[in-house]
């Protein structure tokens, strides 16, 4: 790849205006129409890098959930291929969705921001009451075979939302009336309707995401400022009184100290299963499919804590080289939003993918215990068809970003 | 983009920051603590060695195959998204504890408290046998449980004779290991060593596809051939219980015989006794009743309740022979004597003046004989006989506390005897500079010091076997499961103590003592044929008597000598700690409390050890008496009569009531019966049909086998000569009463009829 300027003619993003966002977008419709499955050409091709990334993630995310489940599938269903089986079915279709997903305009989504704000608050309610109840929280909605959780539709929603919110709203941010008011509205009823759920990840996660696209979409930062104060004394509180709130406390009791011989529940059994497959893993990984601690040690190993198992088995240069190609994506995804040809594009570019990125993190982060446990899955790694199809579609959102951006393709 | 890639920075290089924490800094760490939980190393038990009597055949202590019940509470998984048979785990451990409760004999409660206990491994029942094994397994597998509950390999050790011997063999614990006499003292010897299986094991202890796994192999114990001898020791258990009936033996009672050159115990008897297959009953019924109905309403009397049960089972478990030291009495008057006559202070003929008492200067009190009128002039063996206290004094202080002392070393008084039995005591002997004129004195009739009874066994049997000390013993050999010898206890002599002379000395005026003849205080140790030598001993415990003045002065009677006494062989103590049978009469002594028991020991024991009988022919006379005739008489008096005569009897007929008449006797009054022989007494309200019985053919059985069939066909033998039966004076098939007396006539191959009975 060269840079950017020579192919489009002297364009200039730092002169970019919205004259010249129009004219690319006049273009890249007619583009779009016209060779719809030209995956990487000139013009309307999709980002190649990001593709690039995208697949092997998940390549890499398959490999590893065949090896850190089949143990676990082998004693409880007597079938090794049990979860893979399933998984592969999700990550096809997930991919033809995706591609097909890339193609279609994302500026139709403008439609849709609403709608599906509204049939996502009225599926969060619709959890509280009909939904199945794991392990004490009502988080899973099930049609038919399918199961799927509400919040990881809301997280999009929110994203959705926002984008198109601070779209319309450009040049207006910088007023708490335009710029903080109607997101707080927005962002306060997903976020209490998720907390009803005792879905404390998830709220994290979307008023993160919430609150970075309020800021990347210009909202004055001092509006940060009181939110702040109150996150970090609560989170302080938080801490200072865990014993109080029983179900969060014993996990923040196992975060302190995860091998305190004292500490009998689940949770730490969890962790320090993880920490140990983690350490066994020492630099070069005890090798692929070798992992000790899959063999029922650490408590389903295909889910949230499938990160112990790659580097269990591929030790620390093995998750090194895992974490980077996530955090190429992570880049390749702002830059590729930052490319949008329009606010609406890079609003949405962004959300996802600092959706995505923030459950990396945090994902890891629980693993390695710098955090305490919280329910999020691994991106492309972690168990779960509507999860994976999900975050496949919206990284065909992000393909179809990459397709009308203003980014040299191939 | 600086704010975006800022955030990738800090996110991603936190994350990575984290993983150099774990993996690399703590890596090490965590691996070995990983394949800690994950290598699990299966204890693999080795079988418990058997234990053999002295003939090699029968079996002591034997461990066999059973099985221990395992839970492992955490791995009971909840299988609720099951296709088939979904339960959570909470239904699964009520269904075990339902379904194993009936089986295992437990609570049903108990069961499912254990299964709910969050740890890896617990016991739920040790040592099942294969039947309850197979209920167990049958259980798992209809209830469709295959993790949680599991059953291990395991051992049970039997001891087939129950209490005989349990005081010798001891037992084992709840982990297999021994816990008391030999099973504690060759704990090493038995066990064995455990194997290992080391392998790697999922969360669900299951064996797991991985590359470690190392066997080593369990090896089985030896095992163990005794000295004891289960015949003789049943002998000596039984006599030794009947005394401690007969004469009311209040704090137990101990018999050993020993084999005088080789130190090898045939038999150690110590009562009480218990039953090794359940070491904490007390076997004492009396006992065990009057604990169990203690009452236990209050925390204290809980406490006192649960005392005096943990203190009963500790008695019975402590072999007092071995771990009991006692006064000797006048039994040291052997070792007084030898060490006289050794040290030639005294010869068999020396004489000495007994008046009834022993003046020492300086001490105001003199020592009585215990014949207050004395025994006056004696020679030395007539002073053994008559157990003449200023006698042995006499000679003591002649002897003096340097040689005195060295004595007691010489025979071993001083050091434990390191018979591998646990828990000897050492003794409390005066030492040389406390053997003033007054200690000196006591010392040599046996009083004022304590030693442990296999410390004057083996005394004895030094001064019997020729003067040499040998080092008692009650393992013969270890052999291995191959029958390979391991290690055998060669008879092992620590020193000659006394002069073969003094020896042969001392076996003669002994011998002399207990054939009851002239003065001798030691008749009862007598048994025709056998030339028994012994010495009684009647003790004083003056400590317990300062400690407890209130039960009067307590005695203990004990006989002690070998056979034969030309040829000493074996060697037998008998002692009964507190006999109670009359107060005010005399029956603690020595001769009157445990010579009686020693006889009839050594007159069962010597011809099962193949010591020849040889009778003299005023022996053989006597061997022989007349029936009594207690016709008319009520059955309280003929008991008199019977017992006064060293003869049994039997009531054939009614016997709830003493005052019953005795309307027939067989042996009529006046018929020649044997020794020791048994009257049958018939009361009123019996058929004379019913206690008919047919003579057996003895021809050509010996003497033992004549004795086995007279048994049981419930007749009586009067024997004359040795060897096998050449006549009986009732032709075989004959019917005759029971009780009838049949005379037989033996001869050996070679025919030297020495004595022939008309």
């Amino acid at each position: 790849m060269t840079t950017t300027g020579k192919t489009l003619g002297g364009y200039d993003k730092r002169k970019a205006g919205a004259n010249q966002q129009n004219n690319l977008v006049a273009a890249s419709k007619k583009n779009i129409k016209k060779i719809p499955f030209a995956l990487f050409s000139r013009g309307a091709g999709m980002d190649l890098p990001l593709f690039f990334f995208i697949v092997v993630l998940l390549c890499i995310g398959l490999i590893m959930l065949f090896s850190a489940s089949f143990a676990y599938c082998y004693y409880k269903y007597d079938d090794s291929y049990y979860f893979i089986k399933r998984q592969l079915v999700f990550a096809i279709v997930g991919v033809i969705a995706m591609l097909l997903i890339s193609t279609v305009d994302y500026h139709r989504y403008h439609q849709l921001a609403w709608p599906i704000f509204l049939i996502t608050i009225l599926l969060l309610v619709a959890v509280l009451v009909v939904g199945k109840s794991v392990n004490g929280a009502k988080r899973w909605i099930e049609i038919g075979p399918i199961g799927f959780q509400p919040s990881e539709i809301a997280k999009f929603a929110l994203i959705l939302v926002f984008a198109h919110m601070i779209s319309q709203r450009v040049g207006k941010m910088a007023t708490f009336k335009e710029g903080v008011l109607p997101f707080l509205i927005v962002l306060g009823v997903i976020c209490v309707l998720i907390i009803a759920e005792k879905h404390l990840s998830a709220t994290i996660i979307v008023a993160t995401i919430g609150v970075i696209m309020m800021f990347v979409g210009g909202t004055k930062i001092r509006y940060f400022a009181i939110p702040a104060v109150i996150g970090v004394v609560a989170i302080g509180v938080l801490l200072l009184f865990s014993e109080k709130f029983g179900y969060a406390s014993s996990r923040v009791e196992v975060w302190l100290d995860p091998f305190n011989p004292k500490l009998g529940s689940d949770e730490a059994w969890q962790i320090q299963q993880s920490l140990y497959a983690i350490g066994s893993g020492q630099l070069l990984g005890v090798g692929l499919g070798q992992s000790r601690q899959k063999h029922l040690y650490l408590p389903e190993p295909q889910n949230d804590f499938i990160f112990a198992i790659v580097c269990e088995e591929l030790g620390f240069v093995g998750a090194l080289v895992v974490i980077i190609l996530f955090a190429l994506l992570i880049w390749r995804g702002i830059y590729v939003s930052l490319h949008a040809r329009d606010k609406f594009g890079t609003m949405l570019g962004l959300g996802i993918t600092f959706q995505i990125g923030i459950q990396i993190v945090l994902n890891i982060c629980v693993v390695t215990n710098t955090i305490p446990n919280t329910g999020i899955s691994l991106p492309f790694f972690s168990y779960g068809g509507t999860a994976l199809m999900i975050i496949l579609a919206e990284m065909g959102i992000l393909l179809q970003i990459s397709r009308s951006s203003n980014i040299e393709k191939m | 983009m600086l704010v975006a890639g800022f955030l990738i920075i800090v996110g991603f290089g936190g994350v990575i920051f984290s993983l150099i924490r774990w993996q690399v800094v703590r890596g090490e760490e965590l691996k070995g603590a990983a394949l800690g939980n994950i290598l699990q190393s299966t204890e693999l038990t080795a079988m418990r060695g058997t234990i053999y009597d002295a003939s090699g055949d029968k079996i002591l202590a034997q461990s066999s195959s059973v099985w221990t019940v395992v839970l492992e509470p955490n791995y009971i998984f909840d299988d609720s998204d099951a296709k088939e048979n979904p339960r959570t785990a909470e239904q699964k451990k009520k269904i075990i504890a339902a379904g194993l409760a009936p089986i295992l004999d437990m609570e049903e409660e108990a069961i499912y408290e254990k299964a709910s206990q969050k740890v890896n491994f617990s016991y739920l029942k040790r040592r099942i046998e294969t039947d309850v094994r197979n209920q167990v397994l049958q259980f798992l597998k209809d209830n469709d449980i295959d993790q949680g509950v599991y059953l291990i390999d395991d051992y049970k050790r039997y001891y087939k004779y129950g209490t005989v011997a349990s005081i010798i063999l001891g037992h084992t614990g709840a982990e297999g290991e021994g816990q008391n006499g030999i099973e504690y003292q060759y704990n090493d010897e038995l066990s064995g060593t455990a194997g290992r299986l080391i392998s790697a094991k999922n969360a669900w202890g299951t064996d797991m596809p991985f590359q470690y796994e190392q066997l080593v192999d369990a090896e089985d114990g030896n095992n163990l051939v005794l000295t004891i001898d289960e015949t003789v020791q049943s002998i000596l258990e039984k006599h030794l219980q009947e005394g401690i009936d007969r004469y009311v033996v209040a704090n137990g009672a101990i018999a050993i015989l020993m084999d005088v050159n080789t130190g090898a115990i045939v038999g150690l008897a110590s009562k009480s006794d218990y039953d090794p297959n359940s070491p904490s009953t007390i076997q004492n019924e009396a006992l065990r009743n009057q604990i169990d109905a203690m009452p236990e309403t209050t925390e204290e009397e809980e406490t006192a309740k649960s005392e005096a049960r943990s203190a009963a089972i500790y008695a019975q478990w402590r072999n007092k022979a071995v771990s009991d030291t006692y006064y000797p009495g006048s039994v040291f008057k052997i070792i007084t004597g030898s060490m006289a006559l050794n040290e030639g202070v005294v010869t068999e003929n020396s004489l000495y003046t007994c008046t009834g008492h022993y003046d020492i200067a300086g001490v105001d009190d003199p020592i009585k004989c215990w014949k207050t009128a004395g025994h006056g002039t004696q020679t030395f063996r007539q002073g053994l006989m008559n157990s003449c206290n200023p006698f042995f004094i006499n000679i003591g202080q002649q002897v003096g506390p340097q040689a005195f002392y060295k004595y007691f070393e010489a025979f071993g008084f001083a050091e434990k005897t390191g018979i591998d039995l646990p828990g000897e005591t050492g003794s409390l002997i005066f030492s040389e500079a406390n053997l003033t004129p007054i200690n000196l004195a006591v010392a040599s009739m046996g009083q004022n010091f304590g030693i442990n009874p296999i410390q004057m066994i083996t005394a004895t049997a030094a001064v019997a076997n020729g003067g040499y000390l040998v080092q008692p013993h009650v393992v013969d050999r270890i052999v291995d499961n191959d029958g390979n010898i391991i290690s055998k206890t060669d008879t092992s002599y620590k020193r000659q103590v006394i002069s073969k002379e003094t020896s042969a000395l001392m076996a003669d005026i002994m011998k002399d003592n207990a054939s009851g003849t002239g003065t001798s205080t030691a008749g009862n140790g007598y048994v025709a044929g056998y030339r028994i030598s012994g010495k009684t001993g009647t003790s004083e415990k003056m400590d317990e008597f300062r400690k407890h003045p209130e039960r009067g002065k307590q005695y203990i009677a004990s006989y002690c000598g070998f056979a034969p006494a030309d040829n000493p062989q074996y060697a037998l103590l008998v002692f009964f700690d507190e006999p109670q049978y009359d107060q005010n009469g005399s029956l603690y002594g020595g001769n009157a409390v445990a010579g009686p028991i020693f006889a009839s020991i050594m007159e069962e024991v010597l011809p099962y050890l193949n010591v020849k009988a040889q009778y003299t022919e005023e022996e053989f006379d006597s061997l022989n008496q007349t029936a009594p005739s207690v016709v008319g008489k009520t059955l309280a008096e003929a008991y008199d009569v019977v017992g006064s005569m060293n003869l049994n009897y039997r009531v054939v007929g009614d016997s709830e009531d003493e005052s019953l008449v005795v309307s027939n006797q067989i042996p009529q009054a006046g018929e020649a019966m044997p020794n020791g022989g048994t009257i049958y007494l018939y009361t009123q309200n019996f058929d004379d049909g019913d206690q008919q019985t047919t003579v057996p053919d003895f021809f050509g059985s010996s003497l033992s086998d004549a004795e086995y069939y007279a048994s049981i066909n419930n007749v009586q033998i009067i024997t004359s000569g040795s060897g096998k039966v050449i006549t009986q004076s009732i032709e075989s098939g004959e019917s005759v009463p029971e009780g009838s007396i049949i005379e037989l006539k033996l001869a050996d191959d070679i025919v030297t009829e020495t004595y022939v009975y008309e």
